[in-house]
């Protein structure tokens, strides 16, 4: 059936509704500045979605879209506007904004109309009437297809554009409290990233490894592929877990704590290191050197002397590649610095779901009790915490958040 | 099959190790011996069996009703060592410490630069100092030929003098990092067991080095050092060395690590001809500086620090590059430099912030 086709039969089974019924006809394509209004309910959902069955917005990101919505009618108000009256910076940056918005803003409308219509084909459907309901059956299907395809739109424009979100990362993971049961937790967590890496195809190199059997003090791994950044980024912070530690003899529940943190990979981002500002040791170094001694201590420690940060890297038997790598951490570390005081300026101004990543809040708790993971900062629980430690639910959480950020990030536009 | 466990695991090693080398380098040098015994002890006859042992394991599992081996059991058993394993890291780690065998010795190899060395005693074993001003060098010459090129036309290659080349490694780490066909780089060396590993490590490079090497036993303090090498190049441009610079007074100083294992011709500097194993250290030249002062002279007659005939003249790169044994040495090898023709020079620190290098060039 043709688009047109199929709109006048929906047309003709409205009519024959309403005369048999004698309900008014809803309207079924409201404006779209009006509609978000018209359209919340107490759940904050729109009308309608309810009937679309599972979706991947949440109330909170109903809420959201419905904000950058309105600004978007400002903008586009104000551009139709006297432009005249604009300077030429201003005009650049709204129309800048208004693409970028109505990039997410048009298929929500087109969502919202999809809504509006699910409900009609629904009442339809309750309606009794037995070849009526098998049409608005078949209708409903092809609705609720083009839904989920507008939902799916929506979704990939709050996807990472930022350069540094698409390189690879660095992982670091430190027990906090809790003694060897923050350790094995760190551990859990490292596995857990490894796993979803994998099923990311990622590739992972350790950098520095404080381990003892399954106990992980503290780690620090590189993850090269595509994304890692972008996908990662919301998880450094204070991960907290509630569960009967595997060395605790009398059943009693113990909350420990692991830190994460995750800086961008800077290898294909041009940051400054100035060769004067840097001091390289050779820091177990001493005595003659050279013929004198034949030593495979090969420990490297770089000091950037404008910031203080020291690297230190022993892994490998060269010393010319411990210095290499502790120049890539070293890189790394000063891009996330700068990174941050960048990102600093921009959240004064706005009121940010996911928090500062840095690391003095807790993020997420794990309790293994109640099968249940949830994340704090966007108040999602997911009970499938075995799925999360393996790797395989975690981009479910992932997801959220990374959704929860864009559409943030959209709306502290203008 | 059923192991004891206390038999089979790294500890009672790692703590040998750890009373000679102390905790933190124990751990190192440990974990490169088991990543070799994992690169090049991978017995796949051992593998063969163990996969069907596994197999077997397996149907033994299933008719008991036992749960499939988890992940973490199966990782165990692939990190597992063969009896031929075992036997090489025990071997391994008793020759480390009650041998006093080095580390690179017991690997049979170690990375400089771009290349991979391969050892054998009692060739000298590569230093981090000396990979380190290598590739300083390299750096160096690459942006010097860069300049050269952009001002017009392609320079002929460099050719290149590595006394004294021991493993071969000075030479093959600069063919490896210098611009493709930039220089010809040729090892000299006493030693027949150092020229032979040379080749070998020339042969195992063969893939990354980008410029020509060739290797030559010769005695560089013989009469006729001169005109052999001329004959082997009748135009030299560099001269680099890791030459012997160790006192005699301080061979009888230095660990066991290097006394019982590295030659002693690598060290001590000595005279033409003189045997090592009947040498009297006390008789020996006290400053360490003798083959380098030598060095230098014998640079001026192949006509390093001569103008005329290489035509690259002034400081954009140095004509005679040798490393020495801090700063004690520094003034009087500057001096000798200077007394042969090398009228500027300049000394590099190493990251230690030992006085490593010393580099002579000619200015007009």
């Amino acid at each position: 059936m043709s688009a047109a086709c199929r709109s006048g039969v929906r047309w003709l089974l409205q009519k024959s509704v309403c005369n048999i019924a004698g309900w008014r006809l809803y309207s079924a394509h409201p404006g779209a500045g009006t509609a978000a209004t018209a359209a919340a309910s107490k759940t904050g959902l729109p009308l309608g979605s309810e009937l679309a069955g599972k979706s991947s917005l949440s109330a909170r990101i109903h809420d959201k879209l419905r904000v950058l919505q309105s600004k978007h009618a400002v903008m586009a108000q104000r551009m139709s506007e006297d432009i005249s009256t604009l300077s030429r910076d201003e005009l650049a940056k709204i129309s800048k904004d208004l693409s970028d918005a109505s990039l997410v803003v048009t298929p929500y409308n087109r969502l919202l109309e999809l809504y509006g219509e699910l409900t009609e084909l629904q009442q339809m459907i309750d309606s009794g009437d037995a070849s009526l309901r098998s049409l608005a059956q078949e209708e409903k299907q092809e609705v609720l297809e083009n839904v989920a395809s507008c939902e799916r739109d929506i979704i990939s424009e709050l996807l990472p554009k930022d350069s540094a979100e698409k390189a690879g990362a660095i992982l670091e993971i430190r027990a906090g409290t809790g003694g060897d049961e923050a350790s094995l937790f760190s551990g859990d967590l490292l596995h857990m990233y490894e796993r979803y890496s994998q099923t990311k195809g990622w590739r992972i190199k350790p950098i520095s490894m404080n381990k003892e059997g399954d106990m992980v003090k503290e780690v620090m791994v590189e993850i090269l592929g595509r994304g890692v950044f972008g996908a990662l980024m919301f998880e450094s912070g204070v991960h907290r877990v509630q569960r009967v530690p595997a060395t605790e003899t009398q059943g009693r529940v113990h909350t420990s704590t692991a830190t994460v943190a995750v800086l961008p990979h800077a290898a294909d981002v041009q940051i400054e290191i100035k060769e004067s500002d840097l001091r390289f040791e050779a820091f177990r170094a001493s005595g003659k050197g050279g013929q004198h001694v034949n030593t495979t201590d090969s420990a490297v420690r770089i000091t950037h002397i404008p910031t203080g940060i020291a690297v230190e890297n022993q892994q490998e038997r060269s010393q010319h590649k411990n210095k290499e790598k502790a120049m890539s951490v070293l890189r790394a570390r000063l891009y996330a610095i700068e990174r941050e005081r960048v990102a600093n300026e921009r959240r004064e101004s706005r009121n940010k779901l996911i928090g500062t990543g840095s690391r003095s809040e807790k993020c997420r708790t794990y309790n293994f009790s109640q099968n249940r993971v949830t994340d704090h900062r966007i108040n999602f629980s997911l009970y499938d915490l075995e799925g999360v430690m393996n790797g395989s639910s975690l981009h479910h959480i992932i997801d959220q958040l990374r959704m929860q950020n864009d559409l943030n990030e959209l709306t502290d536009m203008g | 099959m059923p192991r004891s466990p206390s038999n089979n695991t790294l500890i009672p090693l790692l703590r040998k190790l750890s009373e000679k080398l102390g905790e933190q380098q124990a751990k190192n040098e440990l974990r490169w011996m088991v990543d070799h015994v994992h690169a090049a002890l991978d017995d796949s006859g051992q593998r063969q069996v163990s996969r069907l042992e596994k197999s077997a394991h397996r149907a033994a599992r299933i008719w008991r009703d036992q749960p499939a081996r988890s992940a973490a059991e199966v990782e165990q058993d692939n990190i597992r060592f063969s009896t031929v394993q075992w036997a090489w890291l025990r071997q391994a780690v008793s020759d480390r410490t009650e041998k006093h065998k080095p580390l690179q010795y017991i690997l049979g190899n170690q990375p400089f630069g771009k290349a991979n060395i391969s050892l054998r005693p009692p060739v000298l074993i590569p230093r981090w100092e000396t990979e380190e001003w290598m590739l300083r060098l390299v750096g160096m010459l690459n942006t010097h030929m860069e300049s050269l090129s952009a001002d017009g036309g392609k320079p002929r290659p460099l050719n290149i003098l590595d006394a004294c080349t021991g493993t071969g490694c000075i030479a093959l780490g600069m063919a490896c990092g210098l611009e493709p066909e930039s220089a010809v780089i040729s090892g000299i060396d006493i030693a027949d067991e150092a020229i032979a590993l040379a080749e070998e490590n020339l042969a195992l490079n063969s893939l990354l080095a980008k410029n020509k090497v060739q290797f030559h036993k010769l005695d560089l303090q013989s009469p006729d050092a001169s005109s052999q090498l001329l004959e082997v190049q009748p135009c030299w441009d560099i001269v680099v060395s890791n030459p012997p610079y160790v006192t005699p007074s301080e061979y009888g100083q230095l660990d066991p690590d290097v006394k019982e294992w590295e030659d002693i011709r690598a060290l001590v500097p000595m005279p033409y001809s003189t045997d090592p194993k009947t040498v009297n250290l006390k008789d020996l030249d006290p400053s360490g500086i003798a083959f380098i002062a030598h060095l230098a002279k014998l640079a001026r007659d192949i006509g390093v620090s001569d103008n005329g005939v290489s035509k690259i003249a002034g400081t954009s790169i140095p004509r005679l590059v040798v490393e020495v044994g801090g700063k004690l040495q520094t003034e009087p090898v500057c001096q000798a430099l200077h007394d042969h023709g090398f009228n500027s020079t300049e000394v590099w620190k190493d990251m230690a912030g030992n006085e490593r290098v010393v580099l002579g060039y000619v200015k007009v």
